[in-house]
């Protein structure tokens, strides 16, 4: 018998396939003939049939059975039950499968497949799985974490395409305005590290002055995934004290396409490639702020207003089971102004010049049996000219940081990832004028070994186990840092997580240029989370506390070679950061808002006592709103930035970091308008109201007649900012509706 | 050897119906899909595409079937579990059939569900990879009736969003309506659905016109 249905499936595919000649049609035709003949006459059937519920009883209706590799087979009724025959007989293997359930798979002889009752596993990679998320704010596409959508980046009102803008209006940051760097949870911005499809950035930010804020070095639209965590990290980063942001090129790009930009300050031109197998991506910039300067001067007095440019490529291949990204950036940047200073007559005079390059090349591939590798690596050369006053410093990075990485799934409930990586570092710095020439450095090596498991009891239930191991050459110390993390789901839409957390971090450059006889700092986090997200509704809210020890301490003004330094600092940090977003209940807007308290205090560097820095003010709260209107083709968006007071220190009154400025406001707008599929016309102004913020104060050296310092505010180089962009995309099949329209 | 060619005239004549088990398979699934019972065709049609793995229909079908039935879905968990299944079960189909244009037209309405249910979120996102889809099924088979159309459709929506005007899409819409007319699917149980609506749609938008 199975020789003769042998017979008619090879056949029956000829029929399909080709022409068939006579001699096969007679074939086809008596095998057709037993075949329709044979099942009424010689084949017994069997009865398949039995139950599939859940496992707390409940019947599953719609769920599909079968026996495997044949045709054999029926979907379940209301009650869950199921009945079909078969003419098969022997082992066979039943197959029960359902949206969202883990498939069952029963072999047996068909004779004994009778009122089979099944009870299918929830699939723990579906949807309603708990996630982990203590700590982490995910933007993605169809991620349930996701708080921030890729769009997000450049329609948010205050960031003017900076995505270290976006995540400023996140909570846990705090609003230092005249930096643009990423404080987090009381950290200063050198605990915040960048990676880039999992390897590290050395130099995320462009280089700047005193009160000129900064922004990052790379362009959005190259990144599909971010992540941005404010604690409790996975065991695969280390060297952040207190966060990891964490960036993932696109692997595909849609279509070649151009993209032309024109801006008040600059302009931009991209251009993508698109192949079968591989794509290309270049992005371009100049920047000049020297015409919106001439049009609106600021409080500076420029002599080469900022200017830079920058370049930066992906290159992407898929191979049969990998893919290989290939990412390189470049830029240079300078300018020359003199700023006031109420110690010198004629201000401080300031120079920079910056060069900058960032490479990385990763492979993430699949080596079969639910092994997955990533391999990758990263070198970064960065070059600063400086002159301050008649000082001339010339400093010089090479960092290079190379990552293997292993992940095995065993099942669906317990997956590990482990790897090693390597970071060195090559610092040289040259200074000089008139009274001084010196030269000096220091070489970094820090090897490090991680291992993490991901263990999912059920839906409801997950936990995420780690260490990480480093050796530090240059301190010849050995730290380990465990972690730990819990999801607890606590109902359909809500759930519980608790993270814990050591964090190591060697001293900075700006420290580790000067005295090398340093150990790592360190932070001990505890994250407790509660998340309810549901009908695109989001409200999270964290508590955490952040431990610091061993920080760097030293006892001159400035940091220099004649300073005693130790690591004899420590402090804390602990608050809550509330977060809601919601596009849901107003029609066209979406909205967030964000609050975090913070209570910090730390003895580090030079400070006599502990006290809370000026970095770490006590409340921040956000307003991010987006109103989309149809028949304008348009969107606006408005943001609102609050933060308390940062403190500062009162020479004519006893204390240190003793009193605090004022609260900074600023309300920001921006409109999208959407001149056609491919062109868009952008503006934004950055504190449209005009508050005049003072982020500090500057105290003269010695008193006044009257025996009393004087003081000079801080105020941000201008008070607004404006903004015009013209975007516009060229693609192949946009082009047709575009040149008709002109 | 003559007599038994008779007999297998005969038994030819006798029954047209004579089906393979997939054409009887697939007969039957397409019987179930048009009496609504659409979840039973596409677990049938599963079980045939894991029974038959060298036939890009059956995968098809179960994507194209999870496709349609998002259009509507409000509930996110499942569109999204919808979807994925789809997906999978298109990535199959694209396996055993490359170049495929009706396979591509599919992944472009997957994705056109993703924005239909919110724009917003992923509109930014896959329109480009749907005129992109369309273009490359275009480019394999300009004259399929479903690609011209789906084409078409895209484009025009996507004008009428930016308050284009619209009619010159229509000359093309009309013609993609008269392929559904002359044009023989490629073998049986080949797609060949998506007239009506085609009509439907170029009554619609280019009413005026007509």
């Amino acid at each position: 018998m199975l020789r003769f249905l042998l017979i008619f499936d090879s056949s029956n595919k000829i029929n399909q396939k080709m022409k068939v000649s006579r001699k096969q049609l007679t074939l086809i035709i008596i095998t057709t003939l037993l075949a329709v003949i044979l099942p009424y006459s010689l084949l017994a059937q069997t009865t398949v049939s039995g139950v599939v519920t859940q496992k707390n009883g409940t019947p599953i209706l719609g769920a599909n059975v079968y026996l495997d590799g044949t045709y054999d087979g029926a979907s379940t009724d209301e009650n869950g039950q199921f009945n079909f025959t078969t003419e098969e007989t022997g082992v066979q293997t039943l197959v029960v499968s359902f949206v969202s359930f883990e498939p069952f798979y029963m072999a047996a002889d068909v004779s004994q497949m009778e009122n089979v009752a099944v009870i299918l596993k929830e699939d723990v990679n579906s949807l309603d799985t708990v996630v982990i998320s203590a700590g982490t704010f995910e933007a993605g596409d169809n991620s349930k974490v996701s708080v921030l959508k890729p769009l997000d980046v450049v329609t948010t009102a205050s960031a003017l395409g900076d995505f270290v803008g976006a995540l400023q209006t996140l909570p846990g940051t705090t609003t230092v305005a005249e930096d643009g760097r990423l404080f987090v949870r009381g950290g200063d911005a050198g605990e915040t590290q960048i990676f880039i499809d999992g390897i590290r950035v050395f130099t995320p930010y462009t280089p700047t002055t005193n009160n000129i804020p900064t922004r990052g070095r790379y362009s959005p639209f190259l990144f599909d995934g971010i992540t941005f965590s404010t604690g409790g990290y996975s065991a695969e980063f280390g060297q952040a004290l207190s966060s990891v942001l964490l960036l993932n090129t696109i692997d595909e790009p849609d279509q070649d396409k151009t993209d032309i930009g024109i801006m008040s300050v600059g302009a931009t031109l991209g251009n993508t490639q698109k192949w079968e197998k591989s794509s290309v991506s270049f992005n371009g910039a100049y920047i000049n702020l020297a015409p919106y300067i001439a049009a609106i001067p600021d409080r500076n007095d420029w002599e080469k207003p900022f200017e830079a440019f920058a370049g930066e490529s992906v290159f992407r291949r898929k191979f049969e089971k990998g893919i290989f990204k290939f990412y390189a950036a470049f830029d240079a940047t300078n300018f020359e102004l003199t700023q006031e200073d109420i110690n010198l007559e004629d201000g401080l005079r300031f120079k920079l010049n910056n060069k900058n390059l960032y490479t990385n090349a990763s492979y993430s591939g699949d080596l079969g049996e639910s092994w997955k590798v990533l391999a990758g690596g990263s070198f970064t050369h960065a070059n600063n000219d400086l002159g301050i006053m008649d000082s001339e410093i010339n400093d010089t990075e090479n960092s290079a940081h190379f990552k293997l990485k292993f992940r095995k799934r065993f099942s669906n409930r317990f997956k590990l990832n482990f790897g090693a990586e390597q970071f060195l570092t090559d610092f040289t710095e040259d200074f000089q004028n008139p009274f001084v020439e010196a030269g000096y450095g220091f070489n970094n090596g820090i090897s490090a070994a991680f291992a993490e498991a991901d263990l999912i009891f059920s839906r409801k239930f997950a936990m995420k186990l780690g260490v990480r191991g480093e050796y530090s050459d240059l301190f010849g110390q050995f730290t380990v840092s465990p972690r730990a993390s819990v999801a607890y789901k606590t109902g359909k839409s809500s759930q519980l997580s608790v993270a814990y957390g050591d964090f190591y971090q060697q001293p900075l450059n700006e420290i580790l240029k000067f005295e090398q006889d340093l150990e790592a700092q360190m932070t001990r986090h505890y994250i407790l989370n509660y998340q309810y997200s549901a009908n695109n509704r989001i409200f999270r809210a964290e508590f955490y506390r952040k431990e610091y020890d061993q920080l760097v301490t030293f006892d001159t003004e400035f940091a220099g070679f004649e300073s005693n330094y130790a690591n004899n600092g420590d402090g804390y940090a602990q608050g809550v950061d509330i977060f809601w977003r919601d596009n849901n209940s107003i029609k066209s807007v979406d909205y967030w808002v964000s609050y975090s308290y913070l209570d910090s205090e730390r003895k580090y560097r030079n400070f006599p006592i502990e006290a809370t820095p000026s970095f770490a003010n006590s409340h921040n709260l956000s307003v991010v709103g987006k109103y989309f209107v149809s028949d304008w083709k348009s969107q606006f968006g408005i943001s609102y930035q609050y933060g308390s007071g940062r403190t500062y220190t009162d020479p004519n009154e006893p204390g240190f970091l003793q009193k605090q400025t004022r609260d900074f406001n600023s309300i920001s707008f921006n409109w999208a308008y959407l001149i056609s599929q491919q062109k868009i016309l952008y503006f934004s102004v950055n504190n449209l109201l005009g508050f005049k913020n003072i982020n500090g104060y500057q105290y003269a050296d010695t008193p006044n007649v009257n025996g009393i310092f004087d003081r000079r505010a801080l105020r941000p180089a201008a008070d607004q900012f404006f903004f015009v962009g013209f975007f516009w995309t060229i693609s192949e099949d946009g082009t047709d509706n575009q040149l008709d329209n002109l | 050897m003559k007599q038994l060619i008779i007999i297998a005239l005969v038994v030819c004549s006798f029954s047209a119906s004579a089906q393979t088990k997939y054409e009887k398979g697939m007969t039957k699934a397409f019987d179930l899909w048009k009496s609504e019972k659409q979840w039973e065709a596409a677990n049938l049609f599963e079980r045939i595409a894991q029974a038959e793995p060298d036939e890009w229909l059956p995968p098809f079908y179960v994507a194209q079937i999870n496709i349609l039935y998002s259009f509507n879905e409000k509930d996110e968990e499942k569109i999204t579990a919808q979807l994925k299944k789809a997906q999978d079960f298109l990535n199959d189909a694209k396996a055993i059939s490359k170049e495929n244009a009706e396979i591509l037209v599919a992944q472009a309405q997957l994705y056109t569900a993703w924005v239909v249910f919110d724009g917003a979120k992923y509109g930014m996102n896959y329109s480009p990879k749907i005129a992109q889809t369309y273009q490359e099924a275009y480019n394999i088979e300009p004259e399929n009736p479903r690609v011209a159309f789906g084409k078409v459709e895209w484009d025009l929506g996507t004008a009428r969003w930016f308050g284009q005007d619209t009619s010159k899409f229509c000359e093309d819409l009309a013609a993609a309506v008269a392929l559904f007319e002359t044009y023989e699917p490629k073998g049986q149980f080949y797609p060949q659905g998506g007239g009506d609506y085609a009509k439907q749609s170029l009554e619609q938008n280019c009413a005026e016109k007509e």
